[in-house]
């Protein structure tokens, strides 16, 4: 977890039930279901897989290390 | 003179004289004017660095007030890059300061970045965003991102060929609110010090911190290590042109 998602999870890391072979678009639907306070970042979250940020379509497998952080800002 | 000057600075081991020297003969282009661009420009011209040139259309507006340091309420209605300007060359006058009026385009930013040993980010939108790091992969010039959205802030240095660019950490980008951005006056002031760091690192061939997020309200600092996306259209296999 990073950013302020390590603030609504309490956590730096969280479990998520996930099934090999889903998308990293399952985790963030896994990660909203459990803790909707996120909800809004729904297609906008930063999720790397394995240090690299990917497609939400990317599939994942169970050694695949996952990151959830905030979207990108854009204020200057 | 500027031995005595810089004497603070040159103490410290990751810099020193050397470090104090190389920044001597750097040209850093800010594109952007506010709340990030204004407050990195006055730390790089502060920290010695050996010519600025500054480049934002606008003009200085109450609401800008509240999260920059060099403005004041005399300087509304003035352009920015105007009163950057004669500021900036005051604070040092060794530092060579241009102020440059115009809206950064397509059109335009080959020219506006040609010479430049880094961009420094300190615009207000994605699309632009998305614009320098397309040309500055294109010409292989390194540039420092950074971004501000009410408590939170976000910094990172992209160096073409080595690390990943902004489009490879933002396949998923939020769509354009219209309407103002809120932001903490204390953030900008914090972010523009942190990418004037990370700049000084680029323009001395240091190492660099990877993707910074810091959220100024729950105090929370995080630095993530990236890998650059191997498909990503900017800075993939494809050479990226601008259209």
């Amino acid at each position: 977890m990073f950013g302020r998602y390590k603030d609504v999870t309490e956590k730096d890391k969280v479990q998520l039930e996930i099934t090999e072979g889903d998308t990293l678009w399952h985790v963030v639907d896994a990660f909203i279901k459990q803790y909707p306070a996120v909800e809004k970042d729904k297609k906008f979250m930063m999720v790397s897989k394995n240090n690299m940020y990917v497609s939400y379509d990317t599939r994942i497998t169970e050694k695949d290390e996952i990151t959830l952080s905030p979207p990108v800002v854009s204020g200057g | 003179m500027d031995k005595e000057r810089y004497r603070r600075q040159t103490l410290v081991k990751e810099f020193g004289e050397t470090g104090q020297e190389v920044l001597s003969t750097k040209h850093v282009v800010v594109i952007g004017a506010g709340g990030l661009g204004s407050n990195c420009a006055n730390l790089l011209v502060r920290m010695g660095i050996g010519r600025l040139t500054i480049v934002d259309f606008d003009t200085v507006d109450i609401t800008n007030l509240h999260r920059t340091s060099l403005y004041t309420e005399e300087d509304i209605g003035k352009l920015k890059t105007v009163v950057l300007q004669d500021k900036l060359q005051s604070i040092n006058a060794k530092v060579q300061v241009k102020g440059i009026n115009q809206k950064v385009t397509k059109e335009n930013i080959n020219a506006l970045v040609k010479n430049a040993d880094v961009i420094v980010d300190g615009t207000d939108n994605l699309p632009l965003r998305f614009l320098i790091n397309q040309v500055c992969i294109q010409h292989n010039i390194p540039w420092v991102y950074a971004g501000v959205y009410e408590t939170v802030g976000m910094v990172m240095g992209v160096v073409p060929k080595k690390t990943p660019c902004l489009q490879c950490i933002a396949q998923n980008i939020p769509e354009h609110k219209s309407g103002e951005t809120p932001v903490l006056g204390s953030l900008p002031a914090i972010i523009a010090a942190i990418q004037c760091t990370e700049t000084v690192k680029l323009l001395l061939g240091k190492p660099l911190a990877g993707l910074i997020i810091y959220d100024v309200w729950k105090q929370c600092f995080d630095n993530i290590d990236i890998n650059s996306n191997p498909n990503c259209p900017i800075c993939g296999k494809k050479t990226p042109r601008v259209r």
